[in-house]
């Protein structure tokens, strides 16, 4: 008798205690749902979020890229805000689609903007765009520029070079006089190519400004024009 | 317990419907002509819920069955025709121009504006002509995309790839006072030709 | 513990009134099979989350507001701002799945133990009735939901309908409710899923308790124990009268602890994974989202993406009307003889084939290895051991792949779409030749990037391609071609094919 009464008092407690659970810890409770909320823009963690599902495919997750790596300080000491801004609302060369509204991509002007300074600030290695040469194409003398390619390229980057031929006509064709540039400008470290002003095998003190505009200058020219001088 | 349930009416005829007394009450024998009588009074009263049924069947039956009506598309402008540049492939929005009060978000409707060349286009549904999912544009490849079973469609609508049976559903288009206007109502769907 | 006199008198008065007694005690105290131990909990355990359903539905109907316009936002206020109102979502929505799981396992545990044959066909009948409306009230309850999901589920629906020869458009206009997906449907869906479903639903079930009382639990199978419909009514009244338990409490116990850990399960499930959706809201015009049915759909999503194009539509449309007949058949075609599944292999291996297709569909469904990743080209990098000594072409190739949208279909290092082939070892098996071919013509699986990638950037991406391959391993060569010496290939070198007919 007494055995099935406690018996039953054993059950209501336990019973309410757990009924207690949800009632006094349901905002807790793992499951309960966040309010959804999207990063600031402009913040760090927007910063990220946009350049992980719109730039990194080609930008790089670190020093490698198949395109010009954006964590790689090199590259924002070559390049102003405006020039990446405007890079990525109209796009550049055969590579580069126009991520801006206009072009038919997703992003405004001021969140371009936005993204450039928020990149900048994160990967720059706080630094600005050098004020010691142009963010942009600089024209120069082609034939000089062979002279130079000649002693300060050829080696690695010539035919038959340890780090494959730019002057390939194909490469040439995928690569805008700006994105030459910006290759000559910035290097590609990670791939074994130094900045401008990095020693080179003939140039233990890199290239000048009037240099760099030239090779340029010389790279560009030797571009097929149409796809029909490519064929042999 | 089937031997508790009784007929409703307080004067029921035993079981097997002998001429006898009512089990209920003794009442007198009922007469053939009586038998007739009620016989006639439950076809007349199912004759008149028949007829009553069947007026108030038009209603019921009218509100559910009228989706089933084909209804009639209108145009509807996407903006100035400058908007979509030639070569490309531009997304739009519109209202549906067919759309219910309630309708709320669900009236925004979706397509794809491929400018031919100036004055020439293609506006295609969004609708997967597989399933009905939405396609996405990727301008690099020229390829229409859908992410539900992978159906892929060239930049001219045409079947690319996946399982879609036919290209991309079309709207017709016109010029009208520099505005591209495109005939839009119902979904799009098998009615269309291809 | 005698109940006190006035309880007595309070059940007398009930029961001169209304029977209830009468008409319940037989409920209670009727024998079942002394053996079916444990087998026989899952229908009950429907039973319960069919009323857990019930409860919370009611209670979410005081709160959702049926409207196009209002219907997602309403469910974000049960989430957000309703004491409780995530909890009772959660609810409704992980008791919805357990009833559908737990209704396969019953339906299962009836086929294996060919417990609808005579005189359980009807049992069975109504039970395959009884499933579809939990199929149906399980699809307009994603409906309710009134997300991206929903909205692009109802799209999937309505182009299935639309399929149909000849009627397609007007059979669309009345799932819809009207030529677009807007508040009609809602309020169409709503109707169904709040009244007209759980009504029918109400009633199979009333039925099915009905013919369960009427024709009596079914014994365990037993090798040589056959049905034969002249004498099993008698016989098994015999052996219940001999042998049989009542109900309460003997199976009744069973009954209750598994429904009591069930609801225990459901609340937990509830509490840590809570309420499902409600997804993005229903924008048509948001189109930047990946549409995916409820777990109990997946299979038929999982499904239609594998059927040959031009037999879909006919598999679509013929299946599920083939699927229902087959179903509800079942007891017609095989009422009588053995129930032991030993004795049955061909039905054993058909619940076992159904249950394993399902089961393969619902994960390709969930994993849609056939969908291409909309933004593998621009977030997923370029795995950096493919880019190290590379030359500039092959750089730019592998430019060209991301820009060109080749990894939305195809993956390196894992990442990527699942679509086309993974490339990573892609130049052992094709020659730069074959990979040129493959890439500007396509085939059934691929489009053709013949015109859309020009040849500087057909060769750069070629170029690419042939580089991918293990360091020692050598290149595709054409059959049949004089194979390569071993070739250790120098950082920057450009991979040469084997010339073809050439010597």
């Amino acid at each position: 008798m007494s055995a099935i009464r406690s018996r039953l008092m054993m059950s209501a407690l336990l019973a309410g205690g757990i009924a207690l659970i949800p009632a006094t810890a349901c905002d807790r409770l793992p499951g309960r749902p966040k309010a959804a909320q999207s990063a600031q823009e402009g913040s760090p963690e927007w910063t990220v979020e946009v350049f992980n599902t719109s730039c990194r495919g080609c930008h790089a997750q670190g020093a490698v890229g198949a395109a010009v790596p954006l964590m790689d300080s090199a590259y924002w000491r070559a390049a102003s805000d405006e020039q990446v801004t405007r890079g990525v609302l109209e796009g550049q060369g055969m590579l580069m689609p126009a991520f801006g509204l206009s072009g038919g991509g997703p992003f405004t002007p001021a969140q371009a903007s936005a993204l450039t300074r928020g990149m900048r600030a994160l990967w720059g290695g706080g630094a600005q765009k050098s004020p010691e040469i142009s963010g942009t194409l600089v024209a120069g003398n082609a034939s000089n520029g062979k002279s130079v390619f000649d002693v300060a390229c050829a080696g690695c980057h010539g035919v038959g070079g340890s780090a494959g031929s730019v002057t390939d006509p194909m490469y040439l064709r995928l690569i805008s006089d700006q994105g030459l540039w910006t290759a000559v400008v910035a290097g590609r470290k990670a791939l074994g190519s130094p900045a401008w002003n990095e020693p080179m095998p003939g140039r233990p003190n890199g290239l000048t400004t009037v240099e760099v505009a030239d090779v340029v200058a010389y790279l560009s020219s030797q571009r097929p024009r149409s796809m029909s001088e490519l064929k042999p | 317990m089937s031997d508790r349930i009784q007929d409703p009416g307080a004067h029921s005829p035993a079981r097997g419907g002998d001429e006898k007394p009512c089990v209920n009450c003794g009442c007198a024998e009922r007469t053939a002509k009586q038998d007739a009588r009620r016989g006639f009074m439950f076809r007349f009263g199912a004759v008149l819920l028949g007829v009553g049924g069947a007026i108030a069947a038009v209603p019921i039956l009218g509100t559910l069955l009228a989706p089933a009506r084909r209804q009639a598309s209108a145009w509807v402008s996407l903006g100035s025709a400058d908007a979509f540049p030639a070569g490309q492939t531009r997304f739009a929005t519109f209202l549906s121009p067919i759309r219910q009060p309630t309708d709320g978000d669900a009236a925004k409707t979706a397509c794809w504006v491929r400018c031919i060349s100036p004055g020439k286009y293609q506006v295609f549904a969004v609708n997967c002509a597989h399933l009905g999912c939405p396609v996405r544009w990727f301008a690099q490849s020229r390829l229409f995309m859908c992410p539900c079973h992978g159906g892929a469609y060239y930049e001219d609508g045409s079947r690319a790839a996946g399982p879609p049976p036919r290209g991309l559903f079309e709207y017709p288009w016109k010029i009208d006072g520099g505005n591209l206007m495109i005939e839009a109502g119902h979904l799009p769907g098998m009615e269309q030709s291809t | 513990m005698k109940p006190p006199r006035v309880v007595g008198m309070a059940i007398d008065w009930v029961e001169a009134r209304t029977g209830a007694v009468a008409f319940l005690a037989p409920l209670l105290t009727h024998h079942v099979p002394r053996n079916a131990k444990w087998w026989y909990v899952f229908g009950s355990a429907t039973l319960m989350f069919f009323t857990i359903q019930l409860v919370t539905g009611v209670c979410l109907a005081t709160l959702y507001a049926p409207s196009a316009a209002e219907a997602w936002e309403s469910l974000r206020y049960i989430d957000e701002e309703v004491p409780f109102g995530w909890m009772l979502r959660a609810l409704h929505g992980w008791s919805s799945n357990a009833m559908v799981v737990m209704m396969a396992i019953h339906m299962l545990q009836v086929f294996l133990h060919a417990s609808y044959k005579f005189p359980r066909e009807l049992n069975w009948v109504t039970g395959v009735f009884l499933l579809f409306t939990v199929l149906a009230l399980a699809f307009t309850g994603q409906v309710m939901r009134w997300d991206q999901d929903a909205y692009w589920g109802l799209g999937i629906g309505a182009s299935i309908a639309d399929r149909i020869p000849v009627i397609g458009n007007q059979v669309r206009g009345l799932l819809l409710g009207g030529p677009i997906i807007g508040g009609e449907t809602l309020s169409r869906f709503f109707a169904l899923h709040v009244f007209v479903l759980p009504g029918a639903a109400l009633g199979l079930i009333g039925l099915h308790l009905a013919l369960i009382m009427k024709n009596g639990i079914s014994e365990m199978p037993k090798v040589g124990a056959t049905v034969e419909p002249a004498t099993y009514r008698a016989e098994y009244e015999q052996r219940m009268e001999k042998d049989g338990v009542p109900f309460y409490p003997d199976a009744a116990q069973r009954d209750m602890v598994f429904c009591g850990a069930c609801l225990v399960l459901l609340v937990v499930l509830a509490a840590v994974y809570g309420p499902f959706g409600p997804g993005g809201q229903p924008d048509p015009t948001l189109i930047d989202t990946n549409p995916r049915p409820d777990y109990p759909f997946l299979w038929i999503f999982g499904a239609v993406s594998l059927l040959p194009p031009a037999s879909e539509t006919a598999v679509m449309l013929v299946a599920p009307l083939v699927g229902v007949l087959a179903l509800v058949a079942v007891p017609f075609f095989a009422n009588a003889g053995e129930r032991a599944p030993s004795r049955r292999p061909g039905m054993v291996l058909i619940a076992s084939l159904a249950v394993m297709a399902v089961a393969a569909l619902t994960w390709e469904g969930k994993t849609s290895p056939w969908s291409p990743v909309m933004n593998a080209w621009s977030a997923l990098p370029t795995p950096e051991h493919f880019l190290a000594g590379r030359t500039p072409l092959e750089v730019q190739g592998a430019n060209v792949f991301q820009f060109a949208q080749c990894r939305n279909c195809h993956s390196l290092d894992g990442l990527g779409g699942e679509r086309g082939p993974a490339l990573d070892a892609i130049a052992t098996r094709m020659t730069p030749d074959q990979l040129m071919r493959q890439i500007q013509q396509g085939d059934g699986n691929m489009p053709a990037f013949g015109r859309n990638l020009d040849s500087a950037q057909m060769t750069a991406l070629v170029s690419f391609l042939s580089t991918l391959r293990p360091e020692f391993e050598a290149p595709a060569v054409i059959p049949g071609a004089q194979l390569p010496l071993p070739v250790q290939r120098m950082p920057g070198e450009v991979v040469t094919p084997v010339a073809v007919g050439s010597q």
